[in-house]
């Protein structure tokens, strides 16, 4: 317990769609998370829309709450902590640079904000902070007195990591922080990251749908689907040998820009089901192109506890004791 | 794939006035597509790409100007067409797929009387004709339950097959040229695969030209079999797809391939290789070469002029004065340690 | 053997800020420059009216009574827009009817930007049962016809200048609520907001300095058409009688008093028409401008 520093245990969020007139219907953007991030861990948590991440997300700032089940930062529930308290545990980094800091400020004001609202120091040392944090993320120094609109793409994300960092979170989530940069600025941006994961380290959680980079950057990964976690454990190994065929169809999608890349072709069947009306049995099987008779009826449990994965018949299993592996 | 030439781009230069100043976005840019084949035009935002395919289809906004030696479509000299003329032409000859779904179909009207609209404006053809002809194209880009489709609103439809629409919706008048502007990046990466899948198939069976602009190079890797290079307005290297690829000749270019994780090759946890700064303004003339500043390789001669584009045999062309064998290995990495 | 690009120590230019650009760009606009300089115009003439003129807008010389202006014949330089039918210079009830004026427009529109905004922050920032209730408010206030409930508040209370900046103060707010409510929403939704519930700011700072700071250009457009909108109103319940009473001075006024010599003395009513005229027409020309420049042209 004393190592985890995040516990999700069956973590539910649904919500209610439809006005006053329509029929009520359910949207399960998250259907029993459990997830458990350790001390200087880096996270990655993959999926595509609809698979809940950036509904974990906004549960994790404490911007929605979660229908059922608990989340446990550093042993205590989160809604435990205060508006200031949970303010210092976890922090985030957005996708849009563009959209995330307030054009109004300069972004002096906007890495010292967390400082400001807490009354911690005075002007001039939160100024100093400033300049301090400015330099790690590599944004020059004169920027400091700039307004958003004269920075770059890659210049404004950085500020956005800065303002993230200058309270000393525990928890740093990361929800495709490159995603919206030029190819260029998001090697920088990545650098950043793993340069001050580890002279921090933080703790991070990493969502992005770019398999790519969460391989290189997180120690673990953790495949999402329409709200449910899929699979689970480290990097390498789910690269390498993944056992839920969306994983499988997730890292095969991953286009190469090396000569003689092809087009993979990924046997998906049908469309994208809706979080409205989440197919029965297991979530993936009208897509699945090694689906069974029973993977419609039965919803398959989560096995394996560091190695996980939720499927009927895993791929790449080694174990003789599974029948029917497919292949 | 070669085959005879459908589209010839020669000098395209797009002007924008601003205030005290005029943008030079796109400079002096040559492009040219043939039967069968795809060219993609990669760069990142602010290289011109999208306003090259804009001034091609003739849809640059009002405050641009363009000027240019040559288009031709076909053997039709575009250069002084008239917007009758344009009008004539695209989504009949020339049909464009746009980046994202959500804002390309326009939300008010249901799908079957967009795609009616289509054929009707470039074909004299009866109603039920159009939609015979709609159905089989929704039914091409392997869109279920089509006859339901065709009553249906955009908002209605996923982003993957609102994009396969859209990819109907371009074929309606069997054009000779499709202009994909980032056709998959608002995609999910499953869908992604099967999008790029279903565009090349389509160009197999009937020959379209296909211009893919885009800033992923792995999309590049898999669908083209040119590769255009922009960078600040200009063509900066041009060649076969795996060609450029595996030996890549401009340092943007080669600075491109090595930013990129490559899961199995790049190691992890090693730091990836980067391009300092960022791309500069595009404002009057080119008095040197516009990557100067960003370039592990430059000495003083590269500030003495503009770059011109070179060809180096095997139809690889190139814009840097620096050839390979003057190039110091060791330079990107110097260039990292000292950013 | 990189070339060193710019060796100059770079700086920043502070003149860039949001507000400063917009500033810059509204002294560019030809609207603004006519717009702003008639309105400052009429504020000067007003603020120096005893200065210009040495005349007491309200003492009656019966002997002098419908002195033409200085243009037509029998015109002198003592009296230099003529006289009324009380013999009251008519250039001195000019430029003390433009206080009035700008006074009710000024003070109408702060007591309505005050409702207004803070009720439209509240619905766009909220949502949900707090926006069914302030829409519903609006939707009341509108069935509302602001010219007959003034009279009729008039009628019962009876009419001073203070009555009526407060009277047309709360009635004219609701194109606030409705424009800061759709501003607050499109801003709501923006990651920054995020952001900063996420460092722990309190839900009044959020509003104060995330939010508002990023409305003022709706606002703005907003507090312009309404100052015009006031200025008229006022205008026309002094014309009624209803407003303004003798012996102070308004334009409205003037225009009823000089409403029975429409065709003798058309001069008397053109007077203070013109000058309702021009002013409103300066303040739209202003509002014209600013919301030309605080239209989003696209990305920086």
């Amino acid at each position: 317990m004393t190592n985890d520093v995040l516990i999700m245990r069956g973590v539910t969020r649904e919500y209610a769609v439809g006005g006053p007139f329509a029929k009520k219907k359910t949207l399960k953007a998250l259907r029993g998370i459990d997830l458990t991030v350790s001390r200087g861990q880096t996270l990655g948590l993959v999926g595509e829309s609809g698979c809940g991440k950036s509904t974990l997300a906004k549960i994790l700032l404490g911007v929605e709450e979660p229908t059922a089940g608990t989340v446990l930062v550093d042993g205590r529930p989160l809604n435990s902590y205060d508006r200031l308290e949970r303010a210092k545990l976890i922090q985030p980094v957005f996708q849009d640079p563009y959209s995330s800091l307030n054009p109004r400020m300069t972004v002096e004001a906007i890495i010292s904000a967390p400082l400001a609202v807490r009354g911690v120091g005075t002007r001039a040392s939160r100024r100093k902070r400033v300049e301090e944090l400015a330099a790690e993320v590599g944004l020059p120094r004169h920027l400091v007195d700039a307004y958003p609109s004269q920075l770059s793409g890659g210049q404004r994300q950085r500020v956005a990591i800065a303002r993230a960092l200058i309270g000393e979170p525990k928890i740093l989530i990361c929800d495709e922080p490159t995603s919206a940069l030029d190819v260029s600025v998001q090697s920088q941006i990545l650098n950043l990251l793993h340069r001050l994961k580890q002279e921090l380290n933080l703790t991070m959680i990493l969502i992005s749908h770019n398999l790519a980079v969460v391989h290189h950057l997180a120690d673990e990964v953790a495949v999402m689907y329409l709200g449910q976690i899929v699979e689970r454990g480290p990097s390498e190994e789910i690269f390498e040998r993944p056992h839920h065929p969306y994983t499988d169809a997730l890292l095969k999608a991953v286009l190469i820009p090396r000569p003689g890349s092809r087009l993979p072709d990924l046997g998906l069947q049908a469309e994208f089901p809706s979080p409205l009306n989440p197919p029965s049995g297991c979530a993936f099987h009208p897509r699945c192109p090694y689906a069974q008779a029973d993977c419609s009826r039965i919803a398959p449990a989560t096995r394996g506890e560091q190695r996980s994965y939720r499927c009927h018949y895993p791929l790449n299993l080694v174990e003789a004791s599974l029948t029917s592996a497919a292949s | 794939m070669r085959g005879e030439p459908i589209l010839e781009v020669k000098g395209l230069q797009v002007e924008i006035p601003v205030e005290g100043a005029v943008l030079r976005p796109v400079r002096g840019v040559d492009l040219s597509v043939s039967r069968g084949e795809t060219v993609a035009v990669v760069g990142e935002s602010g290289c011109g790409k999208s306003l090259t395919a804009l001034a091609i289809m003739g849809l640059l906004p009002r405050a641009a100007r363009y000027t240019c030696e040559r288009i031709t479509l076909k053997g039709e000299a575009l250069t002084n067409a008239s917007p009758r003329r344009w009008r004539q032409l695209r989504g009949d000859r020339i049909a464009m797929i746009f980046q994202d779904p959500m804002t390309a179909l326009d939300p008010c009207y249901r799908i079957g009387d967009q795609m009616r609209e289509i054929l009707q404006q470039h074909r004299r053809i009866s109603s039920q004709a159009a939609r015979e002809r709609s159905l089989e194209l929704l039914r091409k880009v392997g869109i279920p339950s089509p006859e339901e489709r065709l009553s249906q609103f955009p908002h209605q439809l996923s982003g993957g097959l609102r994009q396969r629409v859209m990819i109907a919706m371009a074929l309606l008048c069997e054009p000779e040229l499709i202009i994909a502007d980032e056709p998959t990046t608002a995609l999910d990466v499953t869908i992604q695969a099967q999008i790029l899948r279903l565009l090349r198939e389509i160009q197999r069976d009937t020959g379209i030209g296909l211009i893919l602009i885009t800033h992923d190079l792995g999309v590049v890797a898999g669908m083209a079999d040119r590769i255009v290079v922009m960078y600040g307005g200009e063509v900066v290297e041009v060649g076969a797809c795996d060609d450029i690829l595996s030996r890549p000749l401009h340092p943007y270019t080669e600075g491109l391939m090595r930013s990129i994780p490559v899961p199995g090759q790049t190691k992890r946890g090693d730091l990836l290789g980067f391009i300092p700064g960022i791309v500069p303004r595009q404002v009057g003339e080119r008095t040197r070469c516009g990557f100067i500043d960003r370039c592990p390789y430059a000495v003083e001669s590269c500030a003495t002029g503009p770059v011109p584009l070179s060809a180096v045999g095997n139809g690889r062309e190139v814009r840097c004065a620096i050839p390979a064998e003057k190039r110091d290995p060791q330079a990107w990495n110097r260039l990292a340690e000292a950013s | 053997m990189t070339v060193a690009a710019n060796s100059a120590a770079p700086t920043i230019d502070r003149s860039m800020s949001p507000g400063r650009v917009a500033l810059r760009r509204a002294l560019r606009h030809g609207s603004f420059w006519v717009g702003g300089f008639i309105l400052l115009a009429i504020t000067i003439a007003a603020i120096l009216a005893p200065v210009l003129t040495h005349h007491d807008p309200t003492a009656q010389d019966l002997a002098r009574r419908f002195l033409p202006p200085i243009w037509a014949d029998k015109g002198s330089w003592e009296h230099i827009l003529g006289t009324d039918n009380l013999g009251r210079d008519y250039l001195a009830r000019l430029l003390y009817g433009a206080r009035i004026s700008l006074i009710i427009g000024l003070f109408t529109v702060l007591i309505s930007g005050v409702i207004g905004t803070a009720l439209g922050v509240a619905a766009g920032y909220w949502g949900g049962w707090v926006d069914l209730i302030i829409n519903f408010v609006v939707t009341i206030r509108l069935t509302l016809p602001v010219v007959l409930v003034a009279l009729v508040v008039v009628a019962l209370i009876g009419s001073s200048l203070s009555l009526m900046i407060v009277v047309i103060g709360l009635l004219l707010w609701d194109r606030f609520a409705i424009v800061v409510r759709s501003a607050t929403q499109q801003v709501a939704q923006r990651e920054f907001i995020i952001a900063a519930r996420t460092i722990g700011s309190s839900t009044g700072r959020i509003l104060l300095k995330e939010i508002l700071p990023n409305i003022t250009g709706p606002l703005i457009v907003v507090a312009s058409i309404e100052f015009a909108h006031a200025i008229l109103l006022e205008a026309a319940l002094s014309f009624l009688g209803l407003g303004v009473q003798p012996p102070e001075v308004s334009w409205g006024l003037m225009v009823s008093e000089a409403k029975t010599q429409l065709l003798f003395r058309p001069w008397m009513v053109a007077i203070p028409g013109a000058a309702l005229v021009a002013l409103i027409f300066a303040i739209n020309l202003i509002g014209d401008a600013i919301r030309d420049v605080t239209t989003p042209e696209g990305r920086a």
